[in-house]
């Protein structure tokens, strides 16, 4: 098979899996938890289902909102679908559109769909929704800077700014994993992610106002455009996993070529497993904490971050 | 030979050590961290001890656990008068993170560039770069002692710095005599402030410091 065809295999494999299979995870976990707390919980296909249910619906628009209202949810599943032509969330080795944008640009690409949520969110006009923002704005501040800051510590550990190698140089040798200044970045990776995909035992999934950070941003959207934004969040859930998977925690076992491809589909399967078993037993084990507490959550992720950029500018 | 990356897992692990501390409100917790802290060190000083043959070290490791580890704990607690739940009123503690680590980053990264990159210090077992450590432990410290009143935390932000004088020593091999001489004498004065300064009162108001 021609080099071409294959590469086009692959990042249809890639692609693909990571919009669709994204919110299989989702209800992985749901049912997951649901089972740590003795519930039965709903089926593991349910985000599915609440998917395909709003696509189906109409759209109800506030009179006060503008075009940005209607049209940012669209631009945001669009970011998240460029994103994941970028990192290696299933194959491990570049595709079409990867030498695009490196692992800062993937950052920042991040950063843009976020803001375009909230601005977007704002734009609806209700109070509801911009209290929400504002909430959600006081705890990104930091987490937008340790993502940057996390990225700007791969780079300098492995002297390039590009996942790929990132993920070659850990593979090569278990001393390179086990380098302290890659450890500490995990550690603060996994600490944004949990934050990010909404894991920590403070905040809690749904429209409960008291524990509602990002949800918050999706008031106000009805219909299809709220099933597009749900499943934004569902394929961002996926990519910032599978970075932290492949690049942070466990970057071993991925397998190269079309089949291999197909393979990495199933090896992925199994390492999300274990990042939502481990995810779950960190949800349900900890006491809830105040909604107020996830500044400082963030700021040991950011401070352990910096910490990270130290070592490795300072001792090397 | 002295594996240079398991000195730098623990030196890590003494920095965090005092991060935890700076953002623990309780006294139990902050006083077992600094109990575990000063352990760390002795770790840290009979690994070394024991790789490159230095019964100096080994003692010194085995002073520090007893010292630290174990009386000033001891102490501490009886300053605390058997309430052990009591906590400081801290606020903002995601700000006092980021402050502190602006201060010791800048800090840190001043000394690297300007003083230890000039004095060229060497060490026999080729841990001169890790002597960071002690000066990022030493201005925890000192930031420790700056945002909080209460005199259990003030004395543990001393700790802290007398530990960073350690680590010092502990990492420059051999051990400089002048290190070795101030770190026993400030145990000494460690045990007497601390035992003073914790029957007379728990918390210092800024007024208070006026006063004559």
């Amino acid at each position: 098979m021609a080099s071409d065809e294959a590469l086009l295999i692959e990042t249809i494999i890639q692609v693909s899996a990571a919009i669709l299979l994204s919110p299989l995870y989702q209800g992985i976990y749901e049912k997951l938890k649901a089972f740590v707390e003795g519930r039965r919980g709903p089926s593991f296909l349910q985000p599915y289902y609440d998917i395909f249910k709003l696509l189906k619906k109409e759209v109800v628009v506030t009179e006060n909102s503008s075009f940005l209202f209607i049209y940012a949810p669209y631009v945001v599943f669009g970011i998240y679908l460029l994103i994941s032509f970028l990192i290696p969330v299933v194959y491990p080795s570049p595709i079409y559109l990867t030498p695009t944008v490196d692992f800062l640009g993937g950052a920042l690409l991040f950063s843009l769909a976020s803001f375009l949520k909230l601005i977007s969110s704002v734009e609806s006009g209700s109070n509801f929704v911009a209290l929400g923002v504002s909430r959600v704005l006081s705890f990104i501040f930091f987490s937008e800077a340790t993502l940057i800051t996390v990225f700007f510590g791969v780079a300098l550990i492995t002297g390039t700014n590009n996942p790929y190698v990132t993920l070659q140089y850990l593979t090569q040798d278990v001393s390179h994993y086990l380098q302290l200044d890659h450890v500490l970045i995990t550690i603060s990776f996994f600490m944004l992610w949990l934050f990010e995909t909404g894991k920590l035992p403070t905040e809690s999934p749904g429209l409960s106002e008291m524990g509602m950070i990002d949800d918050a941003l999706l008031y106000e959207y009805s219909g299809k455009l709220l099933g597009i934004l749900k499943w934004g969040s569902y394929v961002k859930q996926y990519l910032l996993g599978s970075v932290l998977l492949n690049v942070f925690l466990f970057p071993w076992l991925l397998q190269t070529g079309p089949l291999g491809a197909l393979l990495d589909v199933f090896i992925m399967f199994l390492k999300w497993l274990l990042l939502i078993l481990i995810s779950v037993i960190i949800n349900t084990t900890l006491a809830k904490l105040r909604l107020f507490k996830v500044q400082d959550f963030l700021a040991v992720s950011f401070i352990l971050s910096i910490f990270s950029l130290i070592i490795t500018v300072l001792i090397g | 030979m002295v594996n240079t990356q398991l000195l730098e897992l623990i030196s890590a692990s003494i920095i965090v050590s005092a991060l935890y501390i700076q953002g623990q409100a309780y006294f139990k917790p902050a006083i077992y961290a600094q109990a575990i802290q000063s352990a760390l060190i002795s770790v840290l000083a009979f690994y070394l001890g024991f790789a490159l043959s230095l019964i100096d070290y080994v003692i010194l490791g085995i002073i520090i656990v007893v010292l630290r580890s174990f009386i000033i704990t001891y102490f501490l607690f009886r300053g605390l008068k058997a309430k052990p739940g009591i906590r400081e009123s801290t606020r903002g503690v995601a700000s006092e993170l980021v402050v502190n680590l602006a201060f010791f980053f800048l800090a840190v990264f001043i000394l690297y560039y300007f003083v230890l990159g000039r004095i060229g210090l060497t060490t026999e077992a080729g841990t001169a770069t890790l002597t960071i450590f002690s000066f990022i432990l030493f201005f925890q410290g000192l930031f420790l002692i700056v945002t909080r009143r209460s005199t259990v935390a003030q004395i543990i932000g001393f700790i802290e710095e007398e530990n960073s004088i350690v680590l010092f020593g502990v990492l420059t091999v051999p051990i400089p005599f002048l290190i070795e001489v101030s770190i026993f004498l400030d145990v000494l004065g460690l045990v007497v402030i601390t035992s003073l300064l914790t029957l007379q009162k728990l918390e210092h108001t800024r007024l208070e410091e006026l006063m004559g």
